[in-house]
């Protein structure tokens, strides 16, 4: 039987979910932003601002040369991550093969149960009528068909907005001809160059090439790009009862120009190590590589080095004293920084690691222990370091980015 | 334009069944019946302990914020929006 896998991609995710729950934002060309000024960025623009050339990622100042009237709204991550937990729950009820791959795209494999439910262009429609029922009219879904995961994604970018596109195999060849490497998952800026470069800019030159080739080009994700070329996608899907362990955990914070100054950058860092150790004792792990970097200017080179601990760490405290070793190594000093940001990766889980007999380390265990148990009850910003006051003007949650993959709880 | 309010309110509810949250039909502030005509979005919040269902409902031509305290079974009416 032939694979069968469904894209869902909810439409200007954010921007609908507010004309949903604002009436009066509806037709109307609306921004969502952190905060509603002109240094901020657009996080998600509306269908209508779209229009305009209003993108995520714009800085504000420039989506209001681009529209006039575009309307700003301050983000609500809690609102958009409740809408996401129950799409997710109306999804889960066709398939368990589900893969929530960000807080508005999913995948499912429907290849058992869309035969069942009169095809997969049925079961879509169907998916997209519970939105509009249990979401709402405003929150609409275009959901890609086709045998792989690329393929999928690829053939709903095409239907979009409120669509359903379905590739058959027929297809295809047409569909390697008329897509650049570019529009492809996956396929960022620089490897797209380089196969430009080497003259390869549609699917079907990529399929061409020889797989020697782009093997000794990109190495094992070279062999990926030849079966994309192809028209073939074996990419596996990851269930969310499946999620594989983290490989690292990590935050960055692309900092306003108030706060770029190195010494409040470092505060803004002390900060991100504090996040990134908590959620790794939610996780259950602790980490012995920490990197830790810095981006100096808006399109400046990232300068980042790591250490490694003598032994895993779960500790704000440590993993910051450890950053501060990093950055000692790092040659460039500047005096501002645009982006900061720590990394913890070589986990082990907790469990399997020895308890320290220091009793300093047992300390910060149980003060650890007891300032997760306050954060869990009251929330995250109920108890912090004193040094973050200092920052306060910093967005905490920038338009829904602040989200983890392991926020959304979907199990 | 959202103006906030902020005020305790009375309200009249329906559990369905097989809902995955109580719907509202109608509540009372400063003497006035106010009768649902359209919910918008129903979302869940928290503020500490507390978690809170926040309710978009429209009441013809304007739209309500209100917010259930779900541990606390209290209604308040948080803001409004006056339609265009």
């Amino acid at each position: 039987m032939r694979r069968m896998i469904m894209h869902v991609d909810m439409d200007s995710y954010f921007a609908s979910v507010e004309q949903q729950c604002h009436p009066t934002l509806r037709g109307k060309p609306i921004g969502v932003t952190g905060r509603p000024t002109e240094r901020s960025i657009v996080v998600a623009a509306s269908r209508e601002a779209k229009q305009y050339s209003v993108w995520t990622g714009m800085p504000v100042w420039e989506a209001l040369k681009a529209c006039p009237d575009l309307v700003l709204v301050s983000g609500n991550p809690e609102r958009y991550l409740s809408v996401t937990k129950r799409f997710i729950e109306i999804l889960k009820a066709y398939t368990a093969l589900l893969e929530v791959y960000s807080v508005d795209e999913v995948f499912m494999d429907v290849t058992q149960e869309a035969p069942k439910r009169g095809g997969p262009v049925r079961m879509a429609e169907e998916i997209r009528h519970r939105f509009h029922d249990e979401l709402g009219e405003y929150i609409t879904a275009t959901v890609g068909i086709a045998e792989g995961k690329t393929f999928a994604k690829l053939i709903g970018a095409r239907n979009k907005p409120d669509g359903i596109g379905r590739l058959d195999q027929e297809e295809m060849p047409e569909l390697l001809e008329s897509t650049r490497v570019g529009d492809v998952w996956g396929i960022g800026r620089r490897i797209e160059a380089r196969l430009n470069r080497v003259g390869i800019r549609t699917l079907r030159e990529l399929g061409s090439a020889s797989e020697q080739f782009l093997k000794r080009e990109f190495g094992v994700y070279g062999l990926h790009l030849h079966e994309i070329g192809q028209g073939r996608d074996s990419t596996p899907l990851v269930p969310y009862t499946d999620v594989p362990p983290p490989k690292s955990v990590g935050h960055s914070k692309s900092l306003p120009p108030e706060l770029r100054e190195f010494s409040l950058a470092l505060i803004v860092l002390r900060d991100l190590c504090d996040k990134a150790a908590r959620r790794m004792r939610r996780l259950g792990y602790m980490g012995r590589t920490v990197h830790c970097g810095f981006r100096v200017g808006s399109i400046g080179p990232h300068h980042g080095k790591q250490t490694t601990l003598a032994l895993p760490a779960d500790d704000g405290e440590m993993i910051y004293k450890a950053c501060l070793t990093v950055l000692d190594k790092i040659p460039v000093k500047p005096e501002k920084v645009s982006n900061i940001g720590v990394s913890i990766g070589n986990l082990v889980p907790t469990e399997k690691t020895l308890c320290s007999l220091l009793e300093t380390d047992q300390r910060r265990e149980r003060l650890n222990a007891a300032v997760d148990r306050i954060r869990d009850r009251y929330g995250d910003r109920s108890i912090r370091l004193g040094t973050s006051l200092l920052v306060r003007p910093i967005p905490q949650h920038v338009g829904g980015f602040f989200m983890a993959s392991d926020d959304l709880e979907v199990g | 334009m959202l103006t906030t309010v902020n005020e305790p309110i009375d309200a009249v509810v329906i559990y369905r069944r097989g809902a995955p949250h109580p719907l509202l039909h109608a509540f009372r502030w400063k003497n006035r019946r106010y009768d649902i005509t359209a919910t918008h979005l129903i979302h869940r919040e928290r503020e500490g302990e507390a978690v809170y269902l926040v309710y978009s409902v429209g009441c013809q031509q304007d739209t309500y914020i209100l917010r259930l305290d779900i541990g606390r079974g209290r209604w308040t009416l948080d803001a409004l929006e006056m339609g265009d």
